[in-house]
């Protein structure tokens, strides 16, 4: 027990936070003063939280990578200036902005198996409105359809309470196709609007990085102040964690729901966008897209995102993106038949979820 | 005496065919603690739920201060300054201490950004001067990591600090040990001092006696007693709590 008696003082913090509770505060008792002696001390409590293992595999897989095209730069061209920039900056950015997607909405407690239609019938949407009425146009309508179709897997999700994985399975089918109605079964093809502004902003080759770099910077950042900063993010985390426990603090645990349903649209019709300029056309009903369904859920599993909610950090999704792009392009560069890529990351898949297994059990 | 903080008149609730709450009247004045006490599925909890506006009551009036509130949901309690400490824990385990605390109630600027170091150092606080709790290293822990009698801790932690005027507290000791129950006892009597009310739920009439002004027992959804500490004993309660308003009857007429 303390010496002071407990409450004496009074309330220590009514809310708002009076700037006396501010002025009176200390560091919490045994955080050490050394700049590494807090890092460490730092350290001990993210552990357990799986960004920091799997960076760690990243960088060794990496370094086999280097090596391995040192030692052989024709047989392995990873380090290859083209080669680069088209994993580092254009197949990476497009699989983390998903995963980010399928990372913010599970760690909400939820999963939306309609991403890959969600992403044709947005890139359509984008390629026929910015052929017909410009670019600005274009892209207003390809985040606003990717965020209307998110929206109403998440209302049914959440006022029918029928489970997501069943509900956006269903509705992935409806939106494929609502892709075939709206364009027929001919491909949707980008034409002259593509030139100019258009290509600059979304798939420009800057000779070492593309614009897509750019742009999962900009999102990576925004979304981790947005989830581990932001009072909402921080709603997110505390409904997929336990509901109950958010309902009773009266957190309104629907809207926060549907919140992340429509961050999850927001970020598919843009990744939409992305890949629908870098490709210049694409397949109602194809399957190139519905692939980035299970790719994007995987690169949340392997960055560290519990499949049970209220788990998971911006900077492992983005992590677990790169691994699987990595692991898929040293496949292809060691000549591989395209089978063992699928394959591979089912393995991968697998091992992180049950690594992830292991990590909740040890943080219990 | 003034108006009761909060009137409760004809509360009932029902789970389908099932009564769990029949006929429910008591008041809790200003700076009063009362004990809800009674057997298991007496219906406390399902009392203690409707007081905090989570659960819907089937019939009954509720007065705030002597003024009606039309419908009790947890946007009024939280208003009116309701706090509860639920018996299912009321906790996310993913999330560290700190964030536990203040969860839907976030210091932040007013974009929304949350002040991370201002909120781990009132955390810290809180939890070294209202539960001092063994074991505790830092409010950056996962509360996954503790174990049921830490959470416990934080989750009383989290409702005294934010105490406004009702403080419920659902079975808050069934995970404490001695010293940390000593403490929690001696801070609700702390609380009546500074005119917060409280209502503690336990199962341990000892505790009970020794801080509640007053004595609610329920049982089979009914309240069967409500007396003032000086106007009833432990083996009173005890009779009550036990065996109904028969044991009770019996230990009046000395029969029990
Ligand atoms: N959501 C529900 N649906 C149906 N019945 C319920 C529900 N919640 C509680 N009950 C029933 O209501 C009765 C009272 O439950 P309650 O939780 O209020 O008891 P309690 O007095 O808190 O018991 P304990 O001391 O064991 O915590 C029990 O018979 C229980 O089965
Ligand atoms: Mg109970």
């Amino acid at each position: 027990m303390s010496d002071t008696p407990p409450g004496r003082r009074g309330p220590i913090l009514e809310v708002p936070l009076p700037t006396e509770a501010i002025s009176v505060r200390r560091k919490p008792a045994g955080e050490p003063e050394s700049f590494f002696g807090r890092m460490n001390y730092n350290l001990q409590f993210i552990r357990g939280r799986g960004a920091l293992e799997i960076s760690i595999v990243l960088v060794v897989l990496l370094a086999g990578y280097v090596i391995a095209s040192l030692i052989s730069p024709t047989g392995f061209a990873f380090l290859n200036p083209n080669n680069l920039s088209g994993v580092i900056s254009q197949s990476v950015p497009v699989l983390a902005i998903l995963g980010l997607a399928a990372g913010i909405l599970m760690i909400s407690g939820e999963f939306d198996l309609s991403l890959g239609a969600n992403i044709t019938l947005s890139a359509i949407v984008f390629i026929k409105t910015s052929e017909a009425a410009g670019l600005w146009l274009g892209i207003a309508a390809g985040i606003g359809t990717g965020v209307a179709v998110a929206l109403i897997n998440g209302i049914i999700v959440v006022y029918t309470k029928i489970p997501s994985f069943i509900a956006t399975l269903g509705m992935s089918f409806f939106w494929m196709g609502a892709g075939i109605f709206i364009n027929g079964t001919s491909p949707a093809a980008l034409t002259t609007s593509r030139e100019g502004t258009m290509e600059y902003l979304f798939a420009h080759n800057f000779g070492s990085f593309r614009s897509q770099l750019v742009w999962l910077l900009i999102i990576g950042v925004l979304a981790w102040f947005f989830m581990h900063r932001h009072k909402l993010g921080n709603h997110i985390f505390a409904v997929g964690g336990n509901p109950a426990a958010a309902e009773a603090i009266s957190i309104k645990t629907k809207r926060v729901k549907l919140m992340s349903f429509a961050i999850f649209g927001g970020l598919v019709g843009f990744a939409a966008i992305l890949i629908a300029v870098r490709t210049s056309s694409i397949q109602p009903g194809g399957t190139a897209t519905e692939d980035f369904t299970l790719f994007a859920i995987a690169a949340a599993v392997v960055g560290g995102t519990s499949l049970t909610g209220g788990r998971g950090s911006v900077i492992g999704i983005i992590v677990g993106a790169a691994l699987i792009e990595l692991i898929r392009n040293g496949l292809l560069l060691a000549k591989a038949p395209g089978f063992y890529i699928t394959l591979f990351v089912g393995v991968t898949i697998v091992i992180a979820a049950i690594f992830n297994k292991l990590m909740e059990g040890k943080a219990r | 005496m003034s108006e009761a903080l909060l009137r409760i008149e004809g509360v009932s609730k029902k789970y389908g065919p099932n009564t769990v709450l029949n006929d429910v009247s008591f008041e809790i004045g200003e700076g009063e603690v009362v004990g809800l006490l009674g057997d298991n599925g007496a219906g406390k909890s399902t009392l203690v739920k409707i007081m905090s506006g989570v659960v819907d009551s089937t019939a009954g009036d509720f007065y705030w201060d002597g003024q009606k509130i039309d419908k009790m949901n947890r946007n009024v309690t939280e208003r009116l300054g309701v706090e509860t400490i639920f018996q299912d824990s009321a906790l996310v385990p993913q999330m560290t201490i700190t964030r536990n605390i203040f969860m839907g109630r976030e210091v932040t600027n007013r974009f929304g950004f949350m002040k991370m170091k201002e909120m781990d150092a009132v955390a810290a606080d809180v939890l070294d001067s209202v539960v001092t709790i063994e074991g505790i290293k830092s409010p950056k822990q996962l509360v996954s990591s503790l174990s049921g009698g830490q959470a416990q801790a934080v989750a009383i932690a989290r409702a005294v600090h934010f105490k406004r005027s009702l403080l419920i507290l659902d079975e808050p000791t069934s995970a404490l040990a001695v010293r940390a129950t000593e403490a929690l006892l001696g801070y609700l009597t702390q609380l009546k001092g500074e005119g917060v009310s409280s209502v503690l739920v336990t199962h341990n009439l000892h505790h009970a006696f020794q801080v509640c002004d007053r004595h609610i027992v329920m049982n089979h959804g009914k309240k069967i007693m409500d007396a003032r500490r000086e106007d009833t004993s432990v083996e009173e309660l005890t009779a009550a709590v036990v065996e109904g308003a028969v044991g009770l009857a019996r230990f009046r007429a000395g029969t029990f």
